[in-house]
């Protein structure tokens, strides 16, 4: 159980660095299915686990070739922690079931807005080699 | 930028929306803020995602989390457990984006994510 669970931290680490997602959207469903976790339990859990900066791995990596816009990202943090409490406040007291159906909404729109993001960044650029982006 | 206090109000009232997803759904928050600042901030891919990043860094999930929390939705064994294994998996996949063209991972997994919510939306629902 320990080692499933050490593992499933790894696998979705790999995936924040790789796809520069949140870890959340894959942590409450793998929570829910694999641990057999109840949908406030498993997202409270998650919530959690993005306590510490876990991407200041992935970040590093970033702020070297200068891809950061630090006021921006000053901004949505401030939005974000906001945001964040109101969030709360309307999940804690839903049915799970509920809770669980909407989460299964917001996985289709993420999944959507996650395939649309690779069209979006070869239009971005342009002159960067057209060809090279189709590997 | 003459327009810079118009982008500044965008770019929170854009996070903020963001922030009631993070906060209702237990997620970080990052799978909206990326797109968002690509499409309407006019962000790079590369420069979207440092800067989502860089917003996570304090914990901007703090105010959520003492919600649930206090209404003990939290299992700390799970979660400690699993916070060294995101770390290092998130340094590992910086690590392979840079040797991988993450275009047909990116797919594979949103169909991924679509197939599974699908499934929890029925699954929640459907009886």
């Amino acid at each position: 159980m320990t080692l499933i669970v050490l593992l499933l931290g790894l696998a979705v680490g790999v995936l924040v660095g790789l796809l520069g997602i949140g870890g959340g959207v894959v942590l409450v469903p793998a929570l829910v299915y694999l641990l057999h976790m109840d949908q406030h339990l498993a997202q409270g859990t998650s919530l959690l686990i993005l306590l510490p900066p876990v991407g200041l791995g992935a970040l590093r990596e970033y702020w070297r070739q200068g891809q950061v816009d630090l006021r921006a990202g000053i901004l949505c943090a401030l939005g974000m922690l906001v945001g964040g409490y109101l969030g709360g406040l309307i999940a804690v007291p839903l049915a799970s079931r509920h809770l669980k159906g909407l989460f299964g909404c917001f996985l289709i729109l993420a999944a959507f807005l996650l395939w649309r993001k690779p069209q979006q960044q070869d239009r971005s650029t342009p002159t960067a080699g057209e060809g090279s982006a189709r590997g | 930028m003459a327009d810079g206090r118009m982008r500044d109000a965008g770019i929170f009232g854009a996070a903020s929306l963001c922030g009631v997803a993070s906060g209702l759904f237990g997620i970080g928050g990052g799978t909206l803020l990326v797109p968002f600042l690509a499409l309407f901030f006019a962000f790079g891919q590369h420069r979207a995602q440092g800067t989502s990043l860089i917003a996570l860094i304090p914990p901007t999930g703090a105010l959520a989390f003492f919600a649930y929390a206090k209404a003990g939705y939290v299992s700390w064994p799970t979660g400690l457990l699993l916070i060294p294994g995101v770390f290092a998996g998130g340094i590992l996949g910086g690590w392979l984006a840079k040797r991988l063209q993450p275009r047909r991972m990116r797919q594979v997994f949103a169909g991924l994510m679509f197939a599974l919510g699908v499934w929890q939306a029925v699954a929640a629902w459907w009886h």
